[in-house]
């Protein structure tokens, strides 16, 4: 039987330029990345005479930094890649923040501290889950739109979070929570080592596991995962409980480290989160994005805000720069829709 | 070939609301044979294709698939059997490669430090080896889907249906949206599927097309079959005027 | 801005008088009813006024009112502020939220009888009764001064630091009538300290994540830095988990402004060494007891600034100091 040629169409679109441009495309987090450090870099040793990238206080301080907007931008990557998006994470980090204080205060003193630890910590995350899983019904059941649904839920988990809270910031005293929040092990932050690891657990979900890969497609082509017998509705309920989740583990984190839980806790991370899952090169068209992308992101907004504070910028420049790389990673994300695909995964 | 039908449709009638879409068809489909469904718009192919396919469920009549009665409750019961029907618009996750398109909801695992993680490598492996079967060739199995052309995410499409070694697959349309020269690809796919085979169901409004693969055709009007053929016994005027009624 | 005192002559004749007016407003059958609108519902600074307005109702036989929106933003507040006018209230105490999105909704209960008198925040500049403007017809404003807030914060840092060194304020972001003014009010005070260096502002989103990791940066390129004034809450927890990350705790000062529950246990632990608490129970009681005055006839001051306490370790317990944490 004579050969089908099926590869000359395709052949005009794989020529070695166009694969050096979907390169450079997908490698937009690394490059921004490089550039700022270098330049940061530069700036310190002409204008300060003093070392910006070798300074491991620098290093410490913008890991630890970028902890909270990590976290929530974790479970956004599952979300964005969907092609949903999240808005309710900032006060679902918030509302786990007040719960995990609340119970934190209930049990120290009456149980031994790592065990009160554990259970407010059980108990933030139960709690934390319950708006991701209404996110995920109204979602996949109801069809709501995410940016409607998840707008309702931001109000929803804002108003328990005050209310739970009183009005006020709920201090917390626990030792060991205190140490988990401040203290360092090997001389790294115990919080980074916390979210260095769940970003392991988070890369693997969704490089490597099924669920990860039906994340991707679902994101790619609903009607296409449909047809092929993917459960679309349970797999959008269980990517809106992970992104609750890891922002739960954000309020975690953050009552340990400044010892009083707040409502407000993660509003301002919002943006950022859903800033880095971008930056970090997932479209919002859904369909493609990274773990390792959504990392280089959150590290990027910390450098240039870190940075700009250590060359002593005038703060407004900062939201300006924020601001632009976001833009520019926009429209490097259009154009590269135009090019061909982003990567399929990881 | 045996000359036991692998599909049999008796007697089947839908109705949505107070449209009759399909009333008392039957037809029946033999291994290695391709059957042409022609009809005007809103004759009823869509919905009868649904019907074999799971999607609906008939209102009367029954259907019978290698000798035994068939239910689909939903298209996926219908695909674990054998039946794969590929959509107009392919039903391909545009994003992901070619493996994990030809794998897609049924992806294969493996362990790894006793965790169960994809197993792309043979999905990649098992993807070319279903195209190598329909001997198409495509040089980049890594990219994804966007990136190749019509003709051949056409041939992805086709190749899924030859991994999950279908016995009937089902095709909408599948020319529609396709250049000439990827028209005559596809037209050259399903021969190759007759070869091994698999009973091709194939919609198409092309009557060129149609005379070029298929073995029989039948004709829809308003619901109802109204002419049945040999392909070779019959010409374009005939199969016209049996859609256009006259 | 000079003119802000406590007028406590006129206050002391009021308090004095208390029991015979209220006895004067029930022989005429009238029992007022006040409404206080808060910038937000969810707060603790307003939630303690709130009790202060109440122990001044309670004593002068008024019904209080306090009703808001759950955030601070006129969008919310305004629907809030008509259906009070609806209710028609003897007296509105508000807290607005915009100086100039509020004037116009504030002048529509005026034109409806009802006086207002704003708390906290103000509208327009802040002057009132003055017969020019726009913005002048509330009969008074009462709040902390927020210039003498910073002032206190300068003067309570310089101390702790010994008069010099480096210092900078950590504040939310620019534009904030009163995050702004304390800032001008140390950044004042601070030049009367000729070794000590004021650094730029760094302008937190109040966040207190971006907060920890500006002091971070300061310090880093700074080593010798001595103090920190958090302008508000989350500028100062952010900033003293910044000095507690570089462990710089006790080396950087860090002042406070603002005395929520949380930070008792922050001064207690060494996060913060000094805050500056306002008297919102003291507003909420002025409040009340001005817009009295007002309905029985008396004439009432345009501008009315309450105190300060300055908390730290020596006094976080001492009960005459505990009473002005916020509470909830
Ligand atoms: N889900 C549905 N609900 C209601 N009516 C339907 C539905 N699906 C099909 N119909 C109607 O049934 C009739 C047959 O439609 P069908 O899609 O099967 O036609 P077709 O032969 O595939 O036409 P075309 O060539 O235009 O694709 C039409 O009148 C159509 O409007
Ligand atoms: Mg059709």
């Amino acid at each position: 039987m004579a050969s089908i040629p099926l590869d000359d169409t395709v052949s005009e679109r794989t020529t070695w330029a166009s694969s050096v441009r979907v390169w450079v495309a997908s490698m937009r987090a690394w490059i921004f990345f490089f550039a700022l450090v270098i330049g940061f870099e530069v700036w310190a040793r002409m204008e300060y005479h003093t070392t910006f990238l070798l300074n491991p206080f620098n290093a410490s301080s913008i890991a630890v930094f970028a902890v909270g907007p990590l976290l929530l931008a974790l479970g956004q990557t599952f979300v964005v890649i969907s092609g949903g998006i999240d808005l309710s994470v900032g006060f679902t980090m918030g509302f786990a923040a007040v719960v995990f204080s609340k119970i934190l205060n209930a049990t120290t003193g009456a149980v031994w501290d790592p065990l009160a630890f554990l259970l407010a910590a059980a108990v933030a995350l139960l709690a934390s889950a319950i708006p991701g899983l209404i996110n995920g019904l109204l979602i996949a059941k109801l069809r709501i739109p995410p940016f409607i649904g998840t707008l309702g839920m931001y109000g929803v988990a804002r108003g328990t979070a005050y209310l739970l809270a009183g009005g006020t910031t709920v201090p917390i005293s626990n030792p060991l929570v205190s140490f988990i929040g401040n203290g360092s092990l090997f001389s790294v932050p115990i919080t980074v080592l916390v979210t260095v690891v769940i970003t392991g657990a988070m890369m693997f979900l969704l490089s490597q596991s099924r669920f990860g890969q039906h994340v991707y497609a679902i994101g790619g082509s609903r009607q296409a995962s449909l047809r092929a017998g993917i459960n679309v509705a349970r797999n959008t309920v269980a990517l809106y409980v992970l992104s609750a989740l890891t922002a739960g583990i954000g309020g975690i984190l953050y009552t340990a480290r400044f010892t009083a839980g707040a409502a407000q806790a993660g509003e301002p991370l919002l943006l950022d989160s859903i800033a880095a899952v971008v930056i970090g090169g997932a479209s919002l068209f859904g369909g493609s994005g990274t773990i390792t992308g959504t990392v280089i992101g959150a590290l990027i907004i910390a450098i240039i805000q870190y940075g700009l504070v250590f060359v002593n910028v005038e703060p407004f420049w900062q939201f300006v720069a924020v601001g632009i790389v976001i833009i520019i990673s926009v429209l490097v994300d259009q154009t590269q829709k135009q090019l061909s695909g982003g990567r399929s995964d990881e | 070939m045996s000359e036991q039908p692998v599909l049999r449709v008796q007697s089947v009638s839908k109705r949505f609301g107070g449209v009759h879409a399909l009333e008392n068809v039957s037809l029946e489909l033999n291994p290695g044979e391709v059957l042409a469904l022609a009809g005007d718009n809103g004759a009823g192919k869509s919905t009868l294709i649904k019907i074999i396919s799971g999607v609906h469920q008939p209102d009367e009549g029954q259907i019978f698939y290698d000798g035994a009665e068939v239910n689909f409750e939903n298209p996926h019961k219908a695909r674990e059997q054998g039946i794969e029907t590929i959509y107009q618009d392919l039903a391909l996750a545009d994003n992901l490669d070619v493996g994990a398109n030809v794998f897609l909801g049924r992806e294969p695992l493996k362990r790894m430090f006793g965790l169960p993680v994809l197993d792309r490598k043979r999905m990649r492996n098992e993807a070319a080896e279903a195209l190598r079967v329909l001997d198409i060739r495509i040089n980049r199995f890594d990219l994804p889907l966007r990136s190749l052309s019509g003709g051949q995410r056409q041939a992805v499409a086709i190749g899924r249906a030859i991994h999950w070694k279908a016995k009937v697959l089902i095709m909408d349309e599948p020319t529609a949206a396709l250049g000439v020269p990827e028209q005559r690809k596809v037209i050259a796919l399903i021969k190759s599927l007759k070869q091994s085979g698999v009973g091709v169901i194939f919609i198409s409004h092309n009557l060129v097309d149609i005379f070029a693969v298929s073995d029989r055709i039948v004709v829809l009007r308003r619901g109802q079959k109204v002419g049945e053929t040999a392909t070779q016994a019959t010409n374009s005027d005939e199969i016209v005027r049996w859609m256009v009624g006259g | 801005m000079k003119s802000w005192h406590i007028k406590a002559g006129l206050f002391a004749s009021l308090l004095s008088a208390f029991a015979g007016w209220s006895d004067y407003a029930y022989a005429a059958g009238k029992k007022y009813t006040i409404a206080l609108i808060p910038g937000l519902t969810t707060d603790a600074f307003y939630i303690t006024m709130h009790k202060g307005a109440q122990v001044a109702a309670d004593a002068l036989g008024v019904d209080l009112v306090f009703q808001g929106a759950p955030e601070f933003n006129p969008v919310q507040q305004v629907p809030v502020l008509n259906a009070i006018i609806g209710r028609k209230p003897d007296a509105i105490l508000i807290a607005p939220t915009d100086k100039e999105q509020l004037v116009s909704p504030l002048k529509k209960a005026v034109d409806s009888g009802i006086p207002v008198i704003t708390v906290d925040t103000f509208i327009g500049n802040g002057r009132y009764q003055t017969g020019t403007g726009e913005a002048d017809f509330p009969l008074s404003y009462i709040a902390s001064d927020n210039i003498q807030g910073g002032v206190i914060a300068a003067k309570a840092l310089a101390k702790a630091i010994g008069e010099k060194g480096k210092v900078y304020v950590s504040n939310v972001k620019p534009n904030i009538s009163t995050t702004d003014q304390r800032e001008q009010g140390f950044k004042d005070e601070m030049k009367k300290y000729p070794n000590i260096t004021v650094l730029e502002t760094q302008f937190n989103d109040d966040d207190a994540n971006k907060a920890a990791a500006q002091f971070q940066s300061v310090y880093a390129r700074n080593p010798d830095l001595a103090g920190v004034f958090g302008a508000n809450l989350f500028s100062a927890t952010g900033a003293a988990n910044g000095a507690k990350q570089a462990n710089a705790q006790g080396k950087v000062k860090v002042v406070a402004f603002d005395a929520p529950q949380s930070i008792v246990s922050d001064i207690k632990a060494g996060n913060i060494d000094i805050a500056i608490a306002q008297h919102p129970a003291e507003i909420g009681f002025y409040g009340v007891v001005t817009a009295y005055a007002h309905l029985i006839g008396q004439s009432v001051p345009p501008l009315i600034g309450t105190g300060f306490t300055v908390i730290d370790k020596s006094n976080v317990d001492d009960p005459n100091v505990k009473r002005f944490i916020y509470s909830d």
